[in-house]
């Protein structure tokens, strides 16, 4: 079943175009790789389908129905989830308050439950932050702030915030900027269990060896634009991508 | 028709007024982004400095208006070391950037203000302070139908005379290539070998020389003097500014004008003591409609 | 458990504080004076934590908050003199109309950020004492308004020092449970979020805009409420009280106990209305009192007297459950 479905996807900034035509589609339950040299246009690709910048021409589809032009908070409720190449952690807050704006963005907690006692929902939220918490091993320094956390550890609380949303899909941009070997190591097995566990991941990623070592399916994009879409051993024997990207970075 | 003339020209003056105390409040918001709420207060403090010159001495104007030059540059030295310096702890991008040092130096100016303005109060009481009629620049000049004083006059040469110094400053020495270059991007600034600290410090005297000149002038003009007198300007001052795109000294300048006058003709349809309305309004419509300024997109700095 | 049991042990010491050593402290030195300045505390303590939610835990500095208060206490006033309702009345009614209008207020401004955002209610606000101090017909400009028939409630006279004292304590009170409640449940979160970083937030499902337009208003209505308090206790209110000087006090109240920290902003509030008076005998410091407080606490306390962190630890042992892994089974959610 297609869960993500892009179709004809256009950004224009002024004369630039960010994001020429570009369409694909991901399935539920499948892992996608988006990859491209800087400026290819991966992130406004990223920050289109999930309501950050609006489109200039083409049609978004997420679970059958429309959610381009929609608000971004409609569109995460829907179940988009994602984390953002530039770290975006709530600093000032726990660990644990963190992780549970995800759940209460999703259960829309107002002010009147907040009053009654509303006992579901705080037992909804608390049990969805402390499983995502558990589930990136964040759960012992749940009450230490954000502010205070190492780089790396920042990485895993985005995406235990993001997956308090229990999304349908989990968008990762960029998750190993910045990590050493081993710590990459570490995310990609945790991405692969994540998929094993049924989520669906859409990534975007520089490190090539974590995108072919982990994505059945990879979408490459050049100056905007889609190249080549296919299994990782497709992609890289694909002579288009070779000249515009690979030809350049492969002997790393 | 008459009416609508000398109501143009009272705008006037009183929009050249706004533009004396916008021009170094907006020298200090273009250069280090953050608000100065002392601006109001440094304005005050030049027009008391000015009535003790002239009660004390009795000098010529042009005296008067050195010495509170003077205490203009002292006093703006002194508010950013006390209010500024002590926030910019470190000077990495981040930090200087950071919403925690524009807001605890809003807190910090708004906290001297308080304490310049009641000082004055408690040391001069809360009452008008007149300046001596000598000293006032109000005798009125006859221009056709319409009348004006020399202060008017006195007004548009210091508000010209100090918008053109300004652009030499910043356009030909060396501390008004530092100030423009620490505007453009502090951290590059920094880099490239300039004093950070030292371009802040002379942003904020040359800033607080320009507010105390202003305050001098207005008060002589209006010849009333208070502790308070610099609450209101600072404002109109500030939507000057936002009207004209944040941080563009001609920009801040012209809309000062339109914001006089627009105050001034608007007395012709209502009671003048809602004519603050019109300055709040104009403010409130440009944030929401004009967030760039009224002049649009061009966003030159200082 | 021993947690939950110290935590409700400072509640329960503090209500005995205000409900029965201060009245009691009061009546024995039985000056109507400060019968006044402790409703006066506790009002501000009201307006500072009000001003708490919206400034410290959503992070939209609010430089025109005695705004809301004056609309709220010429609510009153109006209410009471010109249609004779009784506080019972004139309290909600009074917190509604401000709220009213302070969501009126954020509907177009709301898309403002950070500075562009206080500059705006600061604007809205001297447009607000304006209309007060200049619609004579209505407000009776710097005259001001009296209200003669003094506090009454169901039929019973308040108007005695230590019932109306016993009226402002509980009102204050019960809507700082409230802001409690807001501020340190889930809601809290959500909106601390904004503060942090509301795009970011936006795309966790949060819908930003709507939560800064609650928190305004749920903070104008505590403001509203508190200017019915002032009204009824003071019998007497004017433009003055409601100007920048007094947003000003509220913000430093705010600042002082701690950003987005309720038993700060309480504390806060205490302090500055306090203070002065207890340097009354040495000369009128009230005004530079608060600027010199406020700068000292910004230079050497920055995260305040009670800063949010120890707040909010502080806070949830009393909501307790959720917070902490252990306390998972009967005792989730918030009480």
């Amino acid at each position: 079943m297609t869960l993500l479905q892009v179709q004809g996807a256009t950004r224009r900034f002024g004369g630039l175009i960010a994001v020429d035509n570009v369409s694909m589609d991901v399935a539920a339950g499948e892992i996608v790789g988006v990859i491209g040299p800087n400026g290819a246009g991966k992130t406004t690709l990223f920050n289109l389908i999930s309501g950050f910048t609006p489109l200039s021409g083409g049609e978004i589809r997420f679970d059958g129905a429309r959610i381009d032009g929609e608000k971004t908070f409609a569109i995460a409720r829907k179940g988009v989830g994602r984390t953002f190449q530039n770290l975006r952690i709530f600093p000032n807050m726990s660990l644990f308050d963190n992780v549970s704006v995800g759940a209460i963005g999703m259960l829309g907690a107002g002010p009147l439950s907040s009053l009654r006692r509303d006992t579901k929902v705080a037992t909804e939220i608390a049990e969805r932050t402390w499983t995502a918490l558990e589930r990136v091993d964040l759960a012992r320094e749940a009450h230490t702030l954000a502010a205070n956390l190492s780089y790396g550890k920042r990485k895993y609380l985005e995406i235990a915030r993001a997956l308090a949303m229990a999304p349908k899909l989990l968008i990762l941009d960029e998750p190993a900027a910045g990590l050493n070997d081993s710590e990459t190591h570490t995310l990609a097995a945790f991405i692969r269990d994540l998929h094993a566990g049924g989520m669906t991941v859409l990534l975007v990623e520089h490190n090539m060896a974590l995108v072919m070592s982990i994505c059945r399916r990879v979408v490459v994009l050049a100056s905007g634009r889609k190249i080549a879409d296919g299994a990782p051993d497709a992609v890289r024997a694909d002579p288009l991508v070779l000249e515009s990207y690979l030809g350049v970075e492969e002997e790393a | 028709m008459d009416f609508y003339l000398q109501q143009l020209a009272i705008g006037l003056s009183v929009g050249m007024t706004y533009a004396l105390i916008a021009i170094g409040f907006t020298l200090i918001f273009g250069v280090l982004n953050v608000v100065n709420f002392a601006h109001g207060e440094v304005y005050t403090i030049g027009a008391f400095a000015g009535l003790l010159v002239v009660t004390t001495f009795a000098p010529p104007l042009l005296a008067v208006l050195l010495a509170v030059l003077a205490v203009g540059a002292f006093v703006g030295v002194g508010l950013e070391r006390l209010a500024f310096r002590p926030f910019r702890r470190f000077s990495d991008e981040a930090s200087l950037k950071s919403r925690a040092m524009r807001e605890s130096t809003l807190m910090s100016s708004l906290a001297l203000s308080i304490i310049a303005r009641e000082a004055l109060e408690i040391a001069f009481g809360s009452r008008f302070q007149s300046v001596p009629v000598a000293a006032m620049i109000n005798q009125p000049i006859a221009l056709g139908p319409v009348t004006i004083t020399n202060g008017d006059l006195i007004i548009l040469g210091v508000a010209a005379l100090m918008l053109i110094g300004l652009q030499y400053v910043l356009r030909h020495t060396q501390v008004g290539l530092s100030i423009r270059a620490v505007s453009n991007n502090p951290l590059g600034a920094k880099y490239v070998g300039v004093d950070v600290d030292r371009t802040i410090v002379w942003t904020f005297a040359v800033g607080s020389m320009l507010g105390a000149v202003a305050g001098v002038l207005v008060g002589f003009y209006y010849g009333a003097i208070f502790a308070n007198m610099g609450f209101t300007p600072g404002v109109k001052a500030f939507v000057a500014m936002v009207m004209g795109g944040l941080s563009s000294i001609p920009g801040a300048v012209v809309c000062a004008l339109l914001l006089g006058v627009c105050e001034s003709l608007s007395t012709a349809f209502v009671s003048s003591v809602w004519s603050d309305m019109v300055a709040y309004g104009f403010l409130i419509v440009t944030l929401i409609f004009f967030p760039r300024g009224i002049f649009g997109g061009a966003r030159e700095r200082v | 458990m021993s947690d939950r049991f110290r935590a409700r042990l400072i509640a329960i010491g503090f209500l005995a504080l205000v409900f029965v050593a201060a009245p009691a402290a009061l009546t024995a030195f039985g000056k109507s004076y400060y019968w006044q300045v402790a409703d006066l505390a506790l009002i501000f303590a009201l307006l500072a934590g009000s001003m708490h939610l919206v400034t410290g835990v959503a992070g939209l500095l609010q430089l025109g908050h005695a705004a809301f208060y004056g609309v709220g206490a010429y609510a009153a006033a109006l209410l009471a003199t010109k249609a004779g309702l009784s506080l019972a009345f004139t309290l909600p009614l009074a917190g509604l109309s401000a709220a009213t209008i302070a969501v009126l207020v954020a509907l177009p401004t709301m898309r403002l950020v950070s500075i562009y955002f206080a500059v705006a209610t600061l604007a809205i606000g001297q447009m607000l004492y304006l209309i007060m101090l200049n619609w004579v017909e209505v407000t009776k400009g710097p005259n001001g308004i009296m209200l003669f028939s003094g506090m009454k409630f169901a039929g019973l006279d308040l108007s005695r020092p230590l019932p109306t004292y016993l009226v402002v304590a509980a009102t204050v009170c019960v809507s700082l449970f409230v802001l409690h409640r807001l501020s340190h449940s889930y809601y809290g979160n959500a909106l601390r979020a904004l503060r942090e970083d509301d795009q970011c937030a936006d795309a966790m499902g949060v819908d930003t805009v709507r939560l800064k337009i609650e928190a305004f208003g749920v903070s104008g209505f505590f403001a509203g409420v508190a200017g019915a308090l002032w009204a009824h206790t003071a019998g007497f209110i004017s433009p003055p009280d409601f100007s920048f000087q007094t947003s000003i006090l509220i913000l430093a109240m705010v600042v002082v106990g701690g950003l987005g920290s309720l038993p700060g902003a309480v504390l806060g509030a205490f302090i500055l209305i306090l203070l002065p008076e207890a340097l009354r005998p040495f000369g009128d410091f009230r005004n530079i009192a608060v600027g010199v407080v406020l700068f000292a606490s910004i230079l050497f306390v920055p995260k305040g007297l009670i800063g949010e962190v120890s707040a909010l630890d502080f806070a949830r042992r009393q909501l307790a459950g959720a917070w902490r892994r252990d306390g998972a089974g009967a005792e989730i959610g918030w009480r």
